[in-house]
């Protein structure tokens, strides 16, 4: 046995695996889009096996409330104020040195996914992209990127006691043309995440695990669920990938696996068989705007004309701080990481986040006390 | 209790429905379980339908473990026993 494999000897002795199927892993490259609840298990689990070179992106810095189930972090990566992207790469750097990271500190948006799927320098195009990420917009363009470019993509959600996750190996061609990728010659092309979820659900509508909360076990479970499909996709055991969509509630003790295939086969999707990317192409999503000498960061949502619910809104985020709301508008008080901050939302979905500059703090505001 | 089927609430509607995980409800179609669900707990009809005839698009409906959008919508018929699973995108992460 290779020196260098000694280590992953456990995960090599299953069939399907071996040290071909180990090589394939050292020589994998893949995407985590976002390093919170989700991503920290994703980059922990995929260094540990020996995913030889990973790119984690995300915008955070890491705060004590994220300790419960963060599981690269620590007290002293509060204490010392780090990017939750580069924690992660000097955590997994003494678990793993063999594996490659890329930490990059930066918001995902339609501007940037592409190049960090497919162009980065010495990285290229990624060999799967994995979903750590805690807003809909965001998955919608990994979704985007993953359908345009054939990259394979496993989605993964958990809030409060539920998760769900789905492994979506896309269809890289229309309808009628034969694609050339390993799963659509194995006949195990996917339906992609519009073709299950054909919109994303309106600013304010879900909860999130800053106001409804979390556990750990539910992000821990659908992540390591994720994992799976990631090791089943990089060692090209493309044939037992799940073909349903996880979902359980820890809480209410139900497990389900949905099917999900005639989605596809029966759906009109825009993305994966209309191949339009309307994310990626900008036309929904987010935009930001910094209101000058304001210490403010204006967020518009291109969203589906759906009215916020202030009564819901204001509910979840009466244990935050005080809340006060009218017709047209929200407000609450809200204090992130030690730092206050305003926030006032619109009844279209538009929001200003008083007390910062920086776009990404205010999308990263939004989408923790208001969810998109 | 025989002809009623086992309608799960997602997290994010069991304050409409009383705090209930699940309830049991009669109707043959899974448009009339939700139609007497919404005659009984009309908030929790606010936020599945879009319109009358229309659930929400990010809110998915599954009659045991196949979407109902790919087999009659909702006039996929029930039977006793049936397991009906609201189940919104989960966003969360």
């Amino acid at each position: 046995m290779n020196q260098d494999f000694e280590r992953y000897h456990r995960q090599m002795l299953l069939p399907g695996f071996g040290e071909a199927g180990q090589r394939k892993l050292m020589d994998a490259k893949v995407l985590v889009v976002g390093c919170g609840a989700l991503g920290t298990v994703i980059a922990n689990m995929l260094a540990r096996a020996g995913v030889g070179h990973l790119v984690i992106v995300d915008r955070d810095f890491i705060e004590i409330t994220n300790l419960q189930r963060q599981v690269l972090f620590d007290e002293n990566d509060v204490a010392e104020g780090i990017p939750k992207a580069e924690a992660a790469k000097r955590k997994i750097a003494g678990i793993n040195s063999q594996v490659k990271v890329e930490a990059i500190v930066d918001d995902v948006n339609h501007t940037s996914i592409e190049k960090l799927a497919t162009g980065l320098p010495g990285v290229g195009k990624v060999d799967l992209i994995m979903d750590g990420v805690d807003n809909f917009e965001t998955r919608y363009l990994a979704n985007d990127v993953a359908v345009k470019h054939g990259i394979p993509y496993v989605y993964g959600g958990a809030v409060g006691t539920v998760g769900a996750s789905y492994a979506i190996l896309p269809h890289t061609v229309a309808p009628g043309e034969t694609g050339n990728s390993e799963w659509e010659k194995l006949g195990k092309a996917t339906p992609c995440l519009r073709c299950i979820f054909e919109q994303a659900p309106p600013p304010g509508v879900n909860p999130t695990c800053d106001t409804a909360g979390v556990i750990g076990p539910a992000v821990s479970i659908v992540s390591n669920y994720q994992v799976a499909e990631a090791l089943k996709i990089l060692t090209g055991n493309l044939e037992v990938v799940s073909p349903t969509m996880l979902n359980f509630d820890l809480w209410a003790n139900v497990f389900k696996q949905f099917k999900v295939a005639r989605a596809y086969d029966v759906g009109e999707c825009e993305c994966c068989k209309k191949r339009n990317f309307e994310f990626l192409d900008g036309k929904f999503g987010s935009s930001t705007t910094t209101l000058c000498g304001r210490n403010a960061v204006q967020l518009t949502q291109k969203s589906n004309g759906q009215k916020l619910d202030f009564d819901e809104i204001a509910k979840r985020l009466e244990s935050h701080g005080k809340v006060t709301a009218n017709k047209f508008m929200l407000r609450a008080d809200i204090t992130d990481n030690g730092e206050p901050y305003e926030l006032t939302l619109f009844n279209d979905g538009r929001a200003i986040v008083k007390g910062t500059k920086h776009a990404n703090v205010a999308k990263g505001i939004y989408a923790k006390y208001v969810g998109a | 209790m025989a002809d009623t089927v086992i309608v799960r609430i997602p997290t994010a509607l069991r304050p409409q429905v009383g705090d209930q995980e699940s309830l049991d409800v009669a109707g043959s179609t899974v448009g009339d379980v939700l139609s007497s669900l919404n005659g009984d707990y009309p908030e929790f009809g606010k936020r599945l339908y879009k319109s009358e005839n229309e659930i929400n698009r990010f809110i998915n409906i599954y009659v045991n473990d196949e979407d109902i959008r790919f087999m009659e919508n909702l006039q996929t018929p029930l039977k006793a026993g049936d397991e009906v699973s609201i189940v919104p995108a989960i966003a969360g992460g």
